[in-house]
């Protein structure tokens, strides 16, 4: 007879259950004291990365493991503002995060959530154009506030079968002629930003009451337009792919990954009103029980051959000039200009870069205002 | 009442007041954990929601303990939020409805007309969509709805459209088509579960006193199994008051309900609003259980005059 078999009193039913209880909970310390021991300096383990599905080639993660012992526990990230209220709930749960430009400083810096660290300490950061060690906005009395990845313009991109008249502004987007056919990603605040964009608004981000009400107006035009809103990048791509999008937003790229998945040839600009961009990066996470893997896991995932790899991978420049180098070396020197890979000190200035400002929270509101039920 | 001499000391016995006490807290002692599990898990975050829905936001995205209603406020005060939760009751109220009547009729014919084995075959079939993620079945629902999808094929093939259409997904129609899919399962096994149990020779026993078919359904049928529609109806209803995904995936940018713009409250780090919304719903919520709560009961259908 089996002890599933047998008939239990109450007793011995409570006595059972008290003590998977008790294992259970002295696990639970157990796992506690270990995640705490791992505070330490040590250099193998696990860390705990919050990131865009881009940043990172699986198949590195583990040829970086097996050589250093440093794995990675990655969850997605799907927006700068959800990444900072996370971190704010999770604190040293996490020990890395990916952040864009100006929500480095005006965020997580602000609010004493990441460490800055001496950039020219890391060996492999010599390999980085020397513009990207030193955006000003990125820099503290403490160092350095993150280790520079990637950047692109936001752009339009549109399948000139079904849009016609070569579209170059941001008003296309609001034709009533493409109702339902304009696929954009689910970042109110950057959906908002965009509008400011083609309403001539040169803050984005920090824009007046009044702006906000020009903004509103923008947004109800492109209400209808908008057949869905894309989860992540590959959605809209995905929809322009299958046809049911003929207009959407996204990064440098998009004309290659959309051929490349079987769709039509589409063409992509940057709005002549100005765009918004983005130049992201990564953090180190100041109560990070794990932060100590960061620096090592640096050295070995920023080397040039898996930035170049991530480069064709993915389809957007990055701020790794070896890599550049690297790319030109193998006869892909055309596909990193076309993407302006060694272009970001003109482009940058240009664009705007992507940051919580003094409307942000205005801004969502505002996009639920209009994306409810009219 | 005297006192008794127990080892040499003089206890006296308990009174009636203290017994009472004892026993009653005796009784209660089985329901301690689900108790502190319940008050754990949900009263508390509760409250913490509660605290939050008071406090603001500021610019900066930083919470300020600044105590006020402005968020409670703010909804009333904006139409599209207050018509987004009547559209998103009235999206409830019609995939309950549908839901209601496709799984009397499932459920009446196979507790009342297919043997008991077959039956519950009958049943695991309908429960095999289960096996599966709900994400994957809405991704799925993308794939059959879309416009080069299943179903646009079909109904070119049978020559009832001739190019495809975009009427069933990215909008309303397709956001009720795939909850009345996810929900219909839950509503058809609580529906069979009160059928089975229904003695069926009592709507004989009407008809033979002269009610018709449909008159006996109505007063004989029925109101045994109030009990089970008001828990199949509770079971849709309520859950799609706070569903999210479906409307976001094939709702399109004119689908969302209420909870879609919750989400964006939180995962833009305005958490004070977007629980200020929560809690209306969790109050709406309770209101409609107070009421459903008084139709469990099974009526005495022989006690009627």
């Amino acid at each position: 007879m089996t002890v599933l078999d047998q008939t239990h009193s109450r007793r011995r039913f409570l006595q059972l259950t008290g003590a998977v209880g008790a294992t259970a909970a002295l696990g639970g310390v157990l796992q506690a004291c270990n995640v705490i021991g791992g505070g330490g300096a040590a250099t193998t383990g696990t860390f705990n990365w919050m990131t865009w599905s881009d940043h990172y080639i699986q198949s590195q993660l583990d040829k970086i493991a097996k050589d250093t012992n440093i794995n990675t526990a990655i969850s997605e990230l799907a927006g700068n503002a959800e990444g900072y209220a996370k971190l704010k709930e999770v604190k040293g749960q996490l020990d890395k995060i990916s952040g864009d430009a100006m929500w480095v400083p005006n965020a997580y810096a602000k609010d004493g959530l990441i460490e800055p660290f001496d950039i020219n300490e890391l060996k492999v950061s010599s390999q980085l154009y020397s513009f990207a060690r030193e955006f000003p906005y990125w820099q503290s009395s403490e160092g350095y506030m993150a280790y520079p990845f990637g950047w692109s313009p936001i752009m339009i991109y549109y399948d000139p079968a079904k849009v016609t008249g070569d579209p170059n502004d941001w008003q296309v987007l609001l034709d009533p002629k493409y109702k339902g056919r304009v696929v954009v990603e689910n970042q109110p605040e950057e959906i908002v930003a965009y509008m400011a964009r083609a309403a001539g608004f040169d803050k984005p981000y920090d824009l007046t009451d009044d702006q906000l009400t020009t903004v509103k107006g923008y947004l109800e035009k492109l209400k209808p337009n908008v057949l869905k809103f894309a989860q992540q990048a590959t959605d809209s791509v995905a929809s322009m792919i299958s046809g049911e999008a003929w207009l959407i937003t996204g990064n440098l790229g998009n004309e290659d990954r959309v051929k490349d998945g079987g769709g039509p040839e589409i063409k992509g600009y940057v709005p002549k009103e100005g765009t918004v961009g983005w130049h992201d990066g990564e953090m180190i996470v100041k109560e990070g029980v794990n932060k100590a893997l960061i620096k090592p896991f640096l050295e070995q995932s920023q080397q040039a051959e898996l930035i170049a790899e991530n480069f064709l991978a993915n389809g957007r420049p990055l701020f790794n000039e070896k890599a550049y180098q690297i790319l030109t070396d193998q006869g892909k020197k055309d596909q990193a200009d076309r993407y302006l890979y060694a272009k970001a000190p003109d482009v940058l200035p240009t664009m705007v870069l992507k940051g919580p400002g003094t409307s942000t929270d205005k801004s969502i509101q505002l996009f639920n205002e209009v994306f409810g039920t009219s | 009442m005297t006192a008794e001499v127990v080892g040499g000391v003089d206890v006296a016995p308990p009174t009636v007041a203290s017994r009472g006490r004892t026993a009653r807290l005796r009784e209660l002692a089985p329901f301690l954990p689900a108790g502190l599990l319940l008050g754990v898990l949900f009263f508390v975050p509760l409250a913490v929601m509660f605290i939050f829905s008071l406090w603001t936001t500021n610019a900066n995205l930083d919470i300020v303990p600044t105590w006020n209603l402005d968020n409670y406020a703010q909804f009333f005060q904006t139409g599209a939020y207050v018509r987004t939760l009547a559209k998103t009751v009235a999206m409830g109220a019609a995939v309950t409805t549908i839901c209601l009547l496709f799984s009397l009729a499932v459920a009446y014919f196979l507790a009342r007309y297919i043997s008991r084995r077959w039956a519950r075959v009958a049943l695991l079939v309908i429960i095999v969509p289960f096996w599966s993620s709900y994400l994957l079945r809405v991704y799925s629902w993308q794939a059959i709805l879309g416009e080069k999808g299943a179903l646009n094929q079909v109904l070119m093939g049978l020559g009832l459209i001739s190019e495809p259409s975009r009427l069933f997904v990215y909008n309303d129609i397709g956001t009720f088509i795939v909850l009345t899919y996810v929900y219909l399962p839950f509503a058809i096994l609580v529906l069979y579960a009160s059928l089975e149990r229904f003695d069926y020779t009592q709507l004989t026993a009407a008809q033979d006193l002269g009610a018709s078919p449909s008159r006996a359904f109505r007063y004989i049928l029925l109101p045994q199994i109030r009990p089970g529609l008001i828990t199949a109806a509770i079971f849709v209803f309520i859950p799609i008051l706070g569903e999210f995904l479906t409307p976001s995936m094939v709702g399109g940018a004119s689908g969302l309900l209420i909870a879609n713009l919750i989400q964006t409250f939180f995962k833009n780090a305005l958490v004070p609003q977007g629980a200020a919304l929560g809690l209306l719903i969790v109050a709406f919520v309770t209101v409609l259980l107070i009421i459903f709560r008084k139709y469990l009961r099974v009526e005495d259908v022989y006690a009627r005059g």
